[in-house]
């Protein structure tokens, strides 16, 4: 079965004064999965960042910094540069020089904006000052008068007659409020505040400046105008900027990020004086390439030595030194499993030393899915839209949505043709027992549609020779869901004996998982007698009688297996078997749920708004058939979109707790070798690139 | 459609079987799915654990479902 890649552990020793080639070395072998070094027993620490990397760090964070204020980021669409030309080009100050030119353009506009806020605040309080017939300058500059303005939410006239010695302005408008200047002596300031502070007042400041209101708005609405015209120019200077720097900044960001990383590897291995020291993981198969590739670069300033190749068995990683415990997981998947890694990765990463059930999850989910739509109609869009997203995108939720599309199309189109017989909830052939809309019944079918009789041999490949009624053989659809479930679960099951057989050996994996195959096939057995009995009404005897007898002795062999682990777990799980089993009707329930719907949905259009005659439906109705056609077309979109939701959703539920409970823990470390993905910057000699491992 | 009160009945009972206890497991998984989602925010890595969790009510409503076939098909 598929157990993650078999792993070797290497020690790498070599001479400082060739440290910074090593480093370049290991990136270009892309399989070193360095094991941090852990100051401590063998006295060595660890090592420095490199020297250039405080001056590359500073570089980097103004590329990153001019990148967010000129709109640049990871999807900016921005040419290849090679790596030689980046590189000179930093060494040159390139970073510094371009900043300098992009800082005092971005000064300009912060600027700007700064203040056209500032004038449209003044402009706010003009706009309300407007309605007092004061002029600007008589709002201040007295001794022993004091003015108080501001906006008011209700009408304070009646209040402020009481105030001896005042002048007040007020404008109201019952809806929108006003605005109120009240000129007072300094000493009775307090005593109007309190008085306009019920009235919603809120104070405001009002602008310096000379002559009417009117007028100095109008020339603040003119400042503001041609301050947003430069804004604008500006704005056209940085978007000029922006296309004329992006590629570079872009190539810099990632050469600078590429560059930093290599500079701290020194920070995870071990570094003396003049020698550095490093352990790592690396593929079995891989152990020579990378020993030949290492020697043949560095010469006789390195020496790698092949430490072990861990096996499976858990007792090897107990007797490991504690950082050498946990190998990293190299997961060992065909093209197409690797697109449901990213499913299975949702719940954990496997251990080492346990199966990936990527590979199960890769066959039963699409063929759940695709049982659960099983209807050609729907099939196709499926196919198409999965063979699309796996051709255009590259981002890893939406490939593994697609592939299960795509996979669940066909499973879902095969289903479909040669079971169900049915597209759009619409059987091919009239069956003998149907009733169609023309007889008053609810049914339609393509023969009844299209006026047509399809050929004997077609109908002679369907089951019942008109393929299977989701909503007519319920018990027989419930019977083959609790069938594929007892199979599935099974394969669980076994994958768990195999995992503990892995782990420690057959005496083990007999004791914590055997037991549960066997109790599960005798469960299995005892409820299917019990049903023969209770449900089929069979007499309990002779078959019936042996295989509830079986059952039940097998039941209590796993139990008297389980006890020595599980103790009364081995009991109290029992019920939780059947739970498990039952749980697999939903493939069935489902098909259904969507069947019912579809039907509906067909009686609405052929039975209700399409007119029909006794011949067939009738076409020549133009309005009525068109209407009809785009009901048919919008309400089976939302069959089609729930089936996404719902059949996906429940078809990958089982995988993960019917099935992935049964053997699989998780918890492992992804395998992540020293590496970089290099997008904006090529390198000139393509050839030296490795091919990734 | 002629049928019986009897047949009525149980198709009632098994109705109410099934209809009652999907409200109960809703009404639980509610909140074992609210509690999920806030940890899995917190760790994505809970995901699993927090799966299996959210699954576990759903035990009432396969129990009512083996109410209503029962009451279905043996009754």
């Amino acid at each position: 079965m598929s157990l993650p890649e078999s792993m070797s552990r290497i020690v790498i020793v070599g001479t400082k004064s060739r440290m910074d080639e090593a480093i370049e070395a290991f990136y270009s072998v892309k399989a070193l999965h360095l094991i941090d070094h852990t100051t401590g027993a063998d006295g060595l620490s660890i090592g420095t960042p490199k020297a250039s990397n405080s001056k590359a760090s500073e570089r980097l964070l103004k590329v990153k910094a001019m990148e967010k204020e000129l709109g640049i980021n990871k999807h900016t669409d921005s040419a290849k540069v090679t790596i030689e030309d980046v590189k000179s080009q930093i060494s040159s100050d390139g970073v510094e020089n371009i900043e300098g030119e992009i800082l005092s353009v971005l000064d300009k506009r912060n600027d700007l904006n700064q203040r056209i806020t500032e004038l449209n605040s003044k402009k706010k309080n003009l706009e309300l000052l407007v309605a007092i017939p004061v002029e600007l300058e008589l709002y201040s500059g007295y001794k022993s008068i004091t003015s108080i303005v501001g906006s008011i939410s209700e009408d304070p006239t009646e209040a402020l007659k009481a105030v001896a010695n005042s002048e007040s302005f007020i404008s109201y408008k019952k809806k929108e409020g006003g605005v109120v200047a009240v000129f007072v002596k300094s000493t009775d300031r307090d005593a109007v505040a309190a008085i306009l502070a019920d009235y919603g007042f809120v104070e405001i400041s009002v602008p310096e400046g000379t002559g009417s209101v009117a007028d100095n708005l109008h020339i603040t609405e003119e400042s503001i105008a041609a301050l947003t015209a430069q804004l604008e120019s500006v704005e056209k200077e940085i978007e000029v900027l922006r296309i004329k720097h992006k590629t570079f900044l872009r190539a810099t960001d990632e050469q600078l990020s590429i560059e930093i990383e290599k500079g701290e590897v020194p920070l995870r291995i071990a570094v003396s004086d003049y020698s550095y020291m490093l352990d790592a993981w690396v593929p079995t198969k891989k152990v020579e390439f990378v020993k030949t590739e290492l020697e043949s670069k560095l010469g006789n300033d390195v020496y790698v030595e092949f430490e072990e190749t861990r096996g499976r068995n858990l007792h090897e990683e107990e007797e490991a030194e504690e950082r050498f415990k946990t190998v990293p997981t190299k997961q060992n998947n065909g093209a197409i499993t690797k697109e449901f890694e990213y499913a299975r990765s949702l719940v954990s990463i496997p251990k080492y030393q346990e199966i990936d059930p990527a590979v199960l999850i890769m066959i039963f989910l699409p063929l759940f899915f695709g049982f659960m739509i099983g209807d050609c109609g729907y099939a196709i869009p499926f196919i198409i839209l999965g063979a699309y997203g796996l051709k255009v995108t590259h981002h890893k939720d939406w490939r593994a949505i697609a592939t299960v599309l795509f996979f669940g199309g066909i499973w879902s189109f095969v289903f479909g043709f040669f079971f169900f017989g049915e597209a759009l909830g619409m059987h091919f052939i009239t069956g003998p027992e149907v009733i169609l809309v023309n007889a008053g019944g609810t049914s339609v079918t393509w023969e009844y549609l299209l006026g047509v009789h399809f050929p004997d041999w077609f109908s002679g490949i369907l089951p019942y020779g008109h393929g299977i009624g989701k909503l007519d053989q319920v018990s027989m659809l419930l019977k083959l869901s609790v069938y594929v479930g007892i199979v599935h679960l099974l394969i669980g099951y076994v994958c768990g004996f195999i995992n503990k057989r892995t782990q420690h050996n057959t005496k083990v994996a007999f004791f914590e998982k055997g037991g549960w195959i066997i109790s599960f096939i005798g469960m299995v057995i005892f409820c299917y007698a019990l049903t023969q009995v209770m449900i089929s009404k069979q007499d309990f005897s002779g078959i019936t009688l042996n295989l509830f007898i079986i059952g039940l002795i097998l039941l209590i062999v796993g139990i008297i297996v389980n006890w020595k682990t599980e103790k009364a777990q081995a009991i109290m799980e029992l019920p939780g078997i059947v739970g498990n089993i039952l749980s697999y009707t939903r493939l069935a329930a489902i098909g259904m749920s969507k069947a019912g719907m579809a039907l509906a949905f067909n009686y609405i259009v052929f039975g209700m708004i399409i007119p029909y005659t006794a011949a067939g439906p009738d076409w020549s109705a133009i309005a009525f058939v068109i209407l009809g056609i785009l009901m048919f077309a919008f309400l089976h979109l939302v069959i089609w979109t729930l089936g996404i939701l719902s059949a996906g959703l429940h078809a990958l539920r089982l995988q993960y707790v019917e099935l992935m409970t049964k053997f699989f823990d998780g918890n492992g470390v992804l395998f992540n070798p020293l590496k970089v993905k290099r997008e904006k910057t090529i390198s000139v000699n393509k050839e030296i690139t490795n091919k990734e491992v | 459609m002629a049928a019986d009160i009897g047949t009525g009945l149980i198709a009632i009972g098994a109705g109410l079987a099934v209809g009652l206890t999907g409200l109960g497991a809703g009404m639980a998984e509610k909140d074992v799915g609210a509690a999920a989602v806030g940890a899995i925010t917190e760790d994505q890595t809970l995901f699993g654990k927090a799966m299996i969790f959210m699954v576990l009510p759903e035990t009432i409503v396969i129990f009512g479902l083996v109410i209503a076939i029962m009451a279905i098909f043996v009754m």
